[in-house]
Order: structure tokens, then C-alpha cells, then sequence
């Protein structure tokens, strides 16, 4: 069992920067976790508190039900994998393995045992007696996992293990940490700045920004139902597009004007705006490339949410085409069909499918639909 | 001089005070130095006392005593002698010939040598002379990393660092205190600080994830001659004091990137008391309370935005306009122009290196 729990768990260096402020979150023993945001967000900081390679500053720290804020790191039935590790250049992959065992002051047979059994989960049986110059990028990689496996840990904490690899490795090994994670059925916190990473690997993400935790969910009900205007542009690639303008009254249709356009707000979602006060109020509207049309079909079907531009860029990734443009001070990207007609240069009229667009609060920037 | 020569002198001087003969031999039986010709006891007797645990033993005028060397057995010596003070001359030279075999080690030993170069044991023609002898190049880019754990004397990360950088690739580790382990890494060519700064990044995450502690490296300047590796230690150490007192949220520490921290460490104690005094009008800044002190800080973070802070912060801006205005009537600062966050910012800073002063000289 590993299940944890951080209650109010705050970070403040002696210099009085708060890295990490009120963090609160319960993981349950076999979960994947993934702590997600920009560079200084404090995920990292947050993930060395729960290893003990940081003191936590106030707030409470369980594994397991047990109190951990004053328990040695080695003491806390843990394993790490960052970003920089370094194979022992002079010793094989059983050694590069047993070595923080042998430290540790474990029997020779024990060790054995243990490093063979990480060896048949990591399929490095037959690299046991290989040095590392003689391994591949993502060999040396699973050498280094294997050194964390062997502790046998309640709990795997992972820091940026694939940044350093080259993106087709690091895309190979989000798979092998995918199957090591059903193998194994450890609690993994695992924390990256890629969201395409967050987004493949987790059961659950925490997504962070300046110390605070934005929002906890599912990969999926993060990208459909993100809860503030950070949360939105994060999660998804391409970014989500942001326009700013007007919640209006129309006659009895509520609409969001923008530039020299009024669209049309869904029924469902224009009730929740008006009842919260947003009518003659300035709100984001956020809506995903992949909403964007530019097909006859849609366009037509969608008279309410049409606009025009031109094209500035064009780009084929094979099985779609991201079209670029601007629309007054905002840049918007559509993903379309491959098939378009569009080019660089070309005008375009354009639809957004208002049923999933986001409407964020132009001062809080939280979520108003969601 | 090799060591079997060296011994070899000092046995025949031996015989020469005490009358008695002295045979120094291998483990397995092979003769080193033998003062009188005599003949070894057989490879059964010697296999019999190898295998038990006493470390010397006297049998008729024959006595046999082992000889460590770092706590490895390394060989044997054979006295000649009748009566007990035969057996305590035996006694007397292994404790010499050990003391001889670690002296002469020392000297061939390269990270005791890097240990004394840093420290500035040497003159330079004297590191120069040593070195050669050593086959250690002169002229080769170095630089100097420190490493200090959570714990001092933390034989396991020493270990760790150790069998990271191994002799053979011109690497050297050793340690003058129990806090810190230095590490001399050789360059190579196109290795510059930026790749020192990968090292020093490796260095913490290695100690943090096989040894499960704490660690913070700093490193100086490149040097391209061994003379200069005394001031690229002195940089390093310079790095991790400061960093460690300026830049509580790092863990590597560049000599080169010490910025402010730099400045002010240099500041004289009186100097340091009497900026807080000016700055603060008499009034100490510990008596403001975490709420305001969090106020400031995210105030600063967002480099001195007012709404996007109460965004944060969850207040409206109007109580941030009244926080700051009371800051001013008591610092008489105000946050929210550059030049009063600038100094406030620079205060509080002189005054946590005041802080930690006291706690060293305490």
C-alpha cells in the first residue's frame, strides 16, 4: 500500500520566495501522478518536499497514514529518477544496479535477487554484463530506472526523467514507463513541463503555476473542462486560441462580440452567463483549434459564428494542416481537415463550433461555463 | 627509491642495532627482502598462519607478524630472534614498516597530491616537480567542484563521486574538511562553464537519488594550469558559501553567476547594520508579520504589478494600496516605485546575510 496525502503544504526559502503555496492533494496507492506546469511552478520543488530532499516549511506530509516531514529521505521506502543521472563508467549494468544497494549495506544475495528481478521487468537481462558505452540512449535510461526499481519502493518519484532524450526515444520510453507503471502497480508522482507528456501518462494531473495548484482532474476533463485560462492554454497542442471581447444582449439572444462580430452563445451556455451578471461585461472566449472550421458543411451550419481573415501561414503535418491567422490583435490557429483548399495568402471565412467554446472571466481569468 | 628499497634499507639497519634477521615476503610466499639469507618456513606454515585470525604469532626462534596496508593484509614479516623482546622488535618494525609503506603511498598518491596543491602546500616550482613525477600534466584545463552533503564525513557519497570520475580519466577527488568533497575534473576540449554547470546539476540529482540526501555543489573558474587550481578552489568554496546564504532554492552554485550575494558578503558587519538601520528608520523588519512579508513577495514576483498580485493573492487592489501605504509610513518606502523595492529588496537581503553571521559567529 502507498497511498499519500500533503495537507497544506507550503514552501518558503530563507530569502522569502514561496516556491510552493497551500498544496493539497491525495493520492491513492497505485496511482499515476503527474505534476504539471511552466519552469518555476514549483512542481519540482513540491515532488523534493514528498522526497525529503527539501524541508517542508509548514503543512503535513503522510505515506501511508505515518507523518513523514521529519523522516530521512532514506528512511521514507522511496525511489527517485531525475532528469541527470550518470551510469558508473567503469562498471557493468549489474553493478551500475547494485551499487546503491551495496551502499546501503544490503547481502550479496539479496542484491542479487533484486537486481535480476529489475533486469527481467526492464528486459536488461542480457546487458548485465555490458559497461555503459556500450548502450544505447534508452538502455542507459532503463539502467537508470532499474537503479530506482531495485529499492523496491512504495512510492517512485520521477522528475523530468525523458527530458534530456531526443523526441523519438523520449516517445518510446513514455511507453516503457507506461507498461513499467501496470507492471509494477506502484504509486508513481511523476513531473514534467511536456503536457503532451502529462497528458499521455497520467490517471491524474496537477497542473501548477507560481506555487499554486491551478487544477486536479483527468487528462480528459482537463482538456474539456479546464477551470481557469491558464488550465486552457496548457493542456493542448496546438495552444487554445484566446479572443477577447463583450458578453452583449441582443434581443433575446446573448452574443460575444469581438472585433466587428456578434456570435451567437449557445442557450446553455449564455444562461449561466447572464444569471452570473456577465451581460455588458468584458470576458475571454477560448475555443481549440480543432474547433475551427473552414468547411462549406460547417460554415453553413453555423451562420451565428462566422468570421473572415487571410491565411499567413499554412502548414501540412500529414494527417492535418494547421492554418494561421489573425483576427484584430489575437492569433488563431485551426487545425482542418487535410483535404482544404486554403493556402498562405488566401482569404478565409471560418466558423467556431460555439458548443465548445470557453468563456473565462476577463479579471479572475477563472472558468464562468465550467 | 621504490618501497621495497626503502625497506629494504631500513631492515638491514635493523639488523645491524638488534643482531636479528628480518625477512619481508609476500602473501603467497614471495621473498622481498631478506637480511640474512635465511630460509622461509614452509608454504604449509605460512598458509597455517595466514588463516588464523592472530596477527602475529611466535614459533621456537621464528616469529611471524602481518603487515596491513589500509586494512588490507599486504605482507608479511619474518624475525629471527630468541625470548620475548625478539618478538617486540618484530612488533616495533611493523609498526614502522607500516608507517613507511603509507609515507612512501602518499607521496605517489595523486589525490593527496591535488589535496595539497589546492590548499597551497606547494611552491610552484615544487607542484611542478611533484607533478611530473606523478605524470600529471602541467598545462591541461581543470576546474574545481565542491560538493557538501546534508550530513559531513558522508562516506557513501564520497564513494559515489568516486566511482563517477575514476583516476584513469584525469579526474581527482579528495577533501580537505569533513563537509566537503572536491572534485578536480580535467576538460575536455569545448568543455565550458555551462557544461560545468551540467556536471554540478549531475552531481546533486546522483547524490539525491543513490544516496537519498541533500547536496549542493558550486565550481570556480577554469584553470589551464595546475598554479592556478589553488584560485579555482578558493572560487568554488567562495561559490557554495555564498549561494548557500543568498540563494536558499538553488543546489549549484557558479562563481561566475554570484550577482548581488557576491557584493554583499563583502560588506563589513558595521556596514551591513548601518544600511538596515538607514533603510528601516530604526524599525527591524522582523515585525513584519507573514501576510505582509507574502504580500511583498509576490508583489516583487510579479515585478511590481498591483493587479496581477491581487489576482494572486485573491484580494481586491484597493487592501494591496493599503498594505503598501502603511509599509511607507513605517519604512518610510514605497514599494511600488522602483528605487524603494530596489532597496527593500537589497535590505532584505543584507539582512538575512546579517542573520546567518550571527549564527556562525554563535
Amino acid at each position: 500500500m502507498a497511498s499519500l496525502s500533503l495537507q497544506h503544504i507550503n514552501k518558503t526559502y530563507s530569502n522569502g520566495y514561496e516556491a510552493v503555496k497551500d498544496f493539497n492533494l491525495e493520492i491513492e496507492d497505485k496511482e499515476f501522478i503527474i505534476f504539471v506546469g511552466p519552469s518555476g511552478c514549483g512542481k519540482s520543488t513540491t515532488l523534493r518536499m514528498v522526497a525529503g530532499l527539501e524541508d517542508i516549511s509548514s503543512g503535513t506530509l503522510l505515506i501511508d497514514g505515518k507523518k513523514m516531514n521529519d523522516v530521512e529521505p532514506k528512511d521514507r521506502d522511496i525511489a527517485m529518477v531525475f532528469q541527470n543521472y550518470a551510469l558508473y563508467p567503469h562498471m557493468t549494468v549489474y553493478d551500475n544496479m547494485a551499487f546503491g544497494l551495496k551502499l546501503r549495506k544490503v547481502p550479496k544475495d539479496q542484491i542479487d535477487k533484486m537486481v535480476k528481478e529489475a533486469a527481467r521487468i526492464l528486459d536488461l537481462e542480457k546487458l548485465l554484463d555490458r559497461k555503459p558505452k556500450a548502450l544505447s540512449g534508452g538502455q542507459r535510461q532503463r539502467v537508470a530506472m532499474g537503479r530506482a526499481i531495485v529499492r523496491e519502493p512504495k512510492v517512485f518519484l520521477m522528475d523530468e526523467p525523458l527530458s534530456n532524450l531526443d523526441a523519438k526515444l523520449r516517445v518510446q520510453m513514455r511507453i516503457e514507463i507506461s507498461k513499467l507503471h501496470q507492471r509494477l502497480g506502484s504509486t508513481i508522482i511523476y513531473v514534467t513541463h511536456d503536457q503532451t507528456e502529462a497528458m499521455t501518462l497520467g490517471t491524474r494531473i496537477v497542473v501548477m503555476k507560481d506555487g499554486i495548484v491551478q487544477q486536479v482532474d483527468s487528462p480528459s476533463v482537463l482538456y474539456s473542462q479546464p477551470a481557469n485560462k491558464f488550465v486552457a492554454g496548457f493542456i493542448g497542442s496546438p495552444q487554445m486560441n484566446f479572443l477577447d471581447g463583450q458578453v452583449v444582449q441582443n434581443g433575446g439572444e446573448i452574443q460575444f462580440k469581438v472585433e466587428n462580430y456578434a456570435l451567437t452563445i449557445p442557450s446553455s451556455k449564455a444562461s449561466v452567463l447572464k444569471d452570473k451578471g456577465y451581460v455588458g461585461k468584458k470576458v475571454t472566449l477560448g475555443i481549440r483549434p480543432e474547433d475551427i472550421y473552414d468547411s462549406q458543411v460547417f460554415l453553413e451550419s453555423s451562420p451565428g459564428s462566422v468570421m473572415e481573415s487571410t491565411i499567413k501561414v499554412y502548414e501540412l503535418l500529414g494527417a492535418e494542416v494547421y492554418l494561421y491567422f489573425d483576427l484584430g490583435d489575437a492569433q488563431i490557429t485551426a487545425r482542418v481537415d487535410p483535404r482544404t483548399a486554403a493556402k498562405s495568402g488566401d482569404p478565409i471565412k471560418f466558423a467556431l463550433d460555439m458548443e465548445k467554446a470557453h468563456f473565462f472571466d476577463s479579471e479572475t481569468e477563472m472558468s464562468i461555463v465550467n | 627509491m621504490t618501497i621495497h628499497r626503502t625497506l629494504e634499507k631500513s631492515l638491514n639497519r635493523w639488523k645491524e642495532i638488534s643482531g636479528l634477521d628480518f625477512a619481508l615476503i609476500a602473501p603467497d610466499g614471495k621473498e622481498y627482502v631478506n637480511t640474512g639469507s635465511r630460509k622461509l618456513p614452509s608454504s604449509q606454515n605460512l598458509e597455517e598462519f595466514l588463516s588464523q585470525t592472530a596477527i602475529s604469532k611466535a614459533s621456537g626462534n621464528l616469529h611471524y607478524f602481518k603487515i596491513y596496508q589500509q586494512e588490507e593484509l599486504s605482507c608479511l614479516l619474518l624475525v629471527w630472534g630468541k625470548g620475548v623482546s625478539s618478538h617486540t622488535i618484530g612488533e616495533l618494525a611493523v609498526c614502522q614498516i607500516e608507517e613507511l609503506t603509507d609515507a612512501c603511498q602518499q607521496r605517489l598518491d595523486k589525490n593527496t597530491y591535488m589535496q595539497n596543491l589546492l590548499l597551497g602546500n606547494y611552491t610552484p616550482i615544487d607542484a611542478y616537480n611533484r607533478a611530473k613525477k606523478l605524470r600529471i600534466a602541467h598545462q591541461c584545463p581543470r576546474a574545481v567542484l565542491l560538493v557538501q552533503t546534508k550530513k559531513s564525513r558522508d562516506e557513501a557519497a564520497l564513494s559515489m563521486v568516486k566511482n563517477l570520475f575514476t583516476a584513469r580519466t584525469g579526474h581527482y577527488i579528495t577533501s580537505t574538511d569533513d563537509d566537503t568533497i572536491i572534485v578536480v575534473k580535467e576538460l575536455s576540449p569545448g568543455e565550458s562553464l555551462d557544461s560545468l554547470e551540467n556536471t554540478a546539476i549531475t552531481l546533486v540529482d546522483m547524490i539525491n537519488t543513490e544516496i537519498m540526501t541533500q547536496a549542493w555543489v558550486g565550481y570556480g573558474n577554469t584553470a589551464d594550469d595546475l598554479n592556478q587550481l589553488p584560485q579555482s578552489y578558493q572560487e568554488a568554496q567562495t561559490a557554495l558559501t555564498i549561494g548557500r546564504i543568498f540563494y536558499s532554492g538553488q543546489t549549484t552554485f557558479s562563481y561566475d553567476r554570484l550577482g548581488i550575494g557576491s557584493l554583499i558578503y563583502q560588506l563589513p558587519m558595521p556596514i551591513c547594520e548601518k544600511f538596515i538601520k538607514e533603510t528601516f528608520q530604526g524599525e527591524s523588519l522582523d515585525s513584519l508579520d507573514d501576510e505582509t512579508y507574502t504580500i511583498i513577495r509576490t508583489f516583487f514576483e510579479n515585478d511590481l504589478n498591483l493587479s496581477e498580485t491581487a489576482r494572486q493573492l485573491y484580494v481586491h487592489r484597493n487592501t494591496l494600496v493599503y498594505r503598501f501605504e502603511k509599509i511607507q509610513k513605517k519604512y518610510g518606502l514605497d514599494l511600488r516605485t522602483f528605487k524603494d523595492a530596489l532597496t527593500f529588496q537589497l535590505a532584505m537581503m543584507v539582512n538575512n546575510y546579517i542573520e546567518y553571521r550571527n549564527s556562525a559567529d554563535s
